[in-house]
């Protein structure tokens, strides 16, 4: 388990917060009420469909609640229309089927959220560089996503995710793609992520085994959290 | 990694796609950069030929047909007679086939008028009088035609005789073939017939003058009208007619290069979609999406745009050598018509490019979780 604790200062809250899919026929969130503290590492837990993935598509302001509050540091979380600047400047975000793009490199994939950040060319490829050598990927710079292995291009993409140095990363089943010896790689480099750059982790499995690397663990089930393991007081 | 990289690679994603789709837009953006360079060619080269006459206005009946109708001689008289005109020459033109040309412009002249003067001898010599049976030819026509000195010539139904080559200073003048406008009005049994008169003003007549002279002699000639120089052809039914024809055939082929982009883009926002919402998802905003989308098919319409002034210069100069037409053809392939083909192109990008970027735009970054 990660020895961080939260610092304190809340990052999200979340007041009964409910999303519903056609026209109210399929409720994916029933009423979540929530609070992620700076610094955590939270797993979030539970059955196919209990509605973990629509929470981090809330988080990530990918998509917007249907009702309920949700507030990041004090602030409404603004729709997916307008949190461009907030997905590109304060969250980072690993998916599950790693999501790069097949016709740039490693070094050119890392580099596609700095773009908003408004760094100059050189800037950008060498802080990319710089993220690639932090996830031990320094000899595969130039290499395409189809030339590498699953745990390589989760590797990039979590690379990617650091690129704006965010205070959060969300991360979606991040070693639901790979083999165990594998999984074991990535789920060890995430901590250590964590731990070095002190950011706030919410990452979604089903995996107990990896539930139990994070320092809290939220448990859901029909679009409801029904167990909260060590939250802050 | 530039910006433009990410456009640039994604025209390569589908090169095969890529290169068809340049190559429907490069066709459409030849037909412009051909069709309308001939019309405006035909139109330059008939201008120049009057400025190597020394003509400042042009009287005649510029119809439905490539050569102006016949009128009466004696306008000539009337309007030699109108203050401010210095000299005329009366002139029949005919677009005619001879021989083993299919199309040759006949220029017979008043004899002794002033559009003799600007024929500079090669060769041979210039006819003794006006009713000598001989032509000069201009020196495209003798290259066309294959007429050295001393060779006959059938012009109608009667035979004559080349005694000159000439330089007439423009490719109208150099690839026709010149007689006495009395042997010829002979020959073609049409006396006291005329379809130009070519006028000239007092020395230091300011065009604003030259205008005015023109509505002079209109008051005075009903039978033909007196236009500046080097607007009669483009004022002619003729030339505007050629001139639509050449417009409507690039618009043909541009809507076609149209569709094509924005087929192609819609394939490649389609293909794309999980992509752009990727792109999205990691904090893309939508006018990046959109200006990315745009660029590419602007990018498509200038490599397009490029390829076309390139295939249709290619045609043109290829045109020129065909031997139906070699001598007779002076395309205007200038740098102006060249960026307005590759800036049309460039639009035509941009114009089909907005579809697919207002759908790109609209997609969920959500859509980025699934699959």
């Amino acid at each position: 388990m990660s020895n961080i604790h939260a610092s304190g200062s809340c990052v999200y809250e979340l007041i009964g917060l409910k999303k519903e899919y056609d026209e109210g026929s399929v409720l994916a969130l029933r009423g979540v009420d929530l609070r992620i503290y700076q610094g955590e590492f939270v797993a979030i837990t539970g059955p196919s469909g209990c509605g973990k993935s629509t929470l981090l598509q809330m988080l990530g302001a990918l998509d917007e609640p249907t009702s309920g509050s949700l507030s990041y540091r004090g602030k409404p979380l603004p729709g997916h229309a307008e949190g461009a600047t907030y997905r590109a400047r304060e969250i980072g975000i690993i998916f599950q089927a790693f999501h790069l793009l097949p016709t740039f490199t490693a070094v050119e994939n890392v580099q596609m959220p700095m773009f908003e950040a408004d760094r100059p060319a050189t800037d950008r490829k060498q802080r990319a560089t710089e993220l690639l050598e932090a996830v031990g990927l320094e000899k595969r710079l130039h290499h395409f996503p189809a030339k590498l292995s699953g745990g390589e291009r989760q590797r990039v993409a979590i690379a990617r995710s650091l690129g704006n140095s965010p205070s959060v990363l969300l991360a979606d089943e991040p070693t639901g793609n790979l083999d165990s010896e594998n999984a074991h790689h990535i789920l060890d480099l995430i901590v250590r992520l964590h731990e070095e750059h002190q950011m706030t982790m919410i990452l979604i499995t089903h995996d107990p085994s990896i539930a139990a690397r994070a320092s809290r663990i939220i448990h859901m089930m029909d679009g409801r959290v029904v167990s909260d393991s060590n939250p802050p007081s | 990694m530039t910006f433009f990289t990410i456009i640039f690679r994604g025209l390569l994603r589908r090169p095969v796609r890529t290169g068809l789709t340049l190559v429907g837009i490069s066709i459409g953006i030849a037909a412009v950069v051909a069709l309308v360079g001939i019309s405006r060619g035909f139109e330059q080269s008939w201008a120049k030929g009057m400025q190597a006459r020394g003509t400042d206005i042009v009287v005649s009946t510029m119809g439905s047909g490539l050569a102006p109708k016949p009128f009466d001689a004696a306008v000539r008289d009337r309007v030699a007679a109108i203050p401010g005109v210095s000299a005329v020459c009366s002139i029949f033109v005919d677009l005619t086939s001879i021989e083993s040309s299919s199309m040759m412009i006949v220029s017979s002249r008043e004899w002794g008028g002033f559009s003799w003067k600007n024929l500079k001898l090669l060769s041979g010599r210039m006819p003794n009088d006006a009713m000598e049976p001989v032509v000069v030819l201009g020196q495209n026509a003798a290259e066309v035609l294959g007429k050295k000195i001393g060779d006959p010539i059938q012009i109608e139904a009667r035979e004559l005789t080349v005694v000159g080559i000439v330089d007439g200073g423009a490719l109208v003048e150099n690839g026709s073939v010149i007689l006495s406008l009395s042997l010829y009005q002979d020959v073609s049994g049409s006396q006291n017939q005329i379809n130009v008169i070519d006028v000239r003003a007092t020395p230091d007549t300011s065009e604003e003058d030259i205008k005015k002279l023109c509505a002079e002699i209109n008051k005075v000639v009903t039978e033909a009208k007196a236009l500046p120089a080097g607007e009669n052809v483009g004022n002619s039914q003729a030339y505007k007619f050629i001139s639509a024809m050449s417009w409507g055939t690039s618009l043909l082929a541009v809507i076609v290069g149209v569709l094509g982009v924005m087929n192609t883009m819609l394939m490649t926002v389609f293909e794309r979609k999980q992509e752009i919402c990727i792109l999205l998802a990691i904090g893309w905003k939508r006018s990046r999406i959109i200006r990315m989308v745009l660029l590419e098919s602007a990018l498509l319409g200038f490599l397009g745009g490029i390829t076309g002034v390139l295939i249709g210069s290619i045609s043109v100069k290829i045109l020129e050598t065909l031997p139906a037409i070699h001598g007779l053809l002076e395309p205007d392939l200038s740098p102006r018509l060249m960026t307005i083909s590759v800036a049309i192109s460039v639009i035509v990008g941009v114009i089909s490019g907005l579809y697919p970027a207002w759908r790109s735009s609209r997609l969920k970054p959500s859509l980025a979780m699934q699959g």
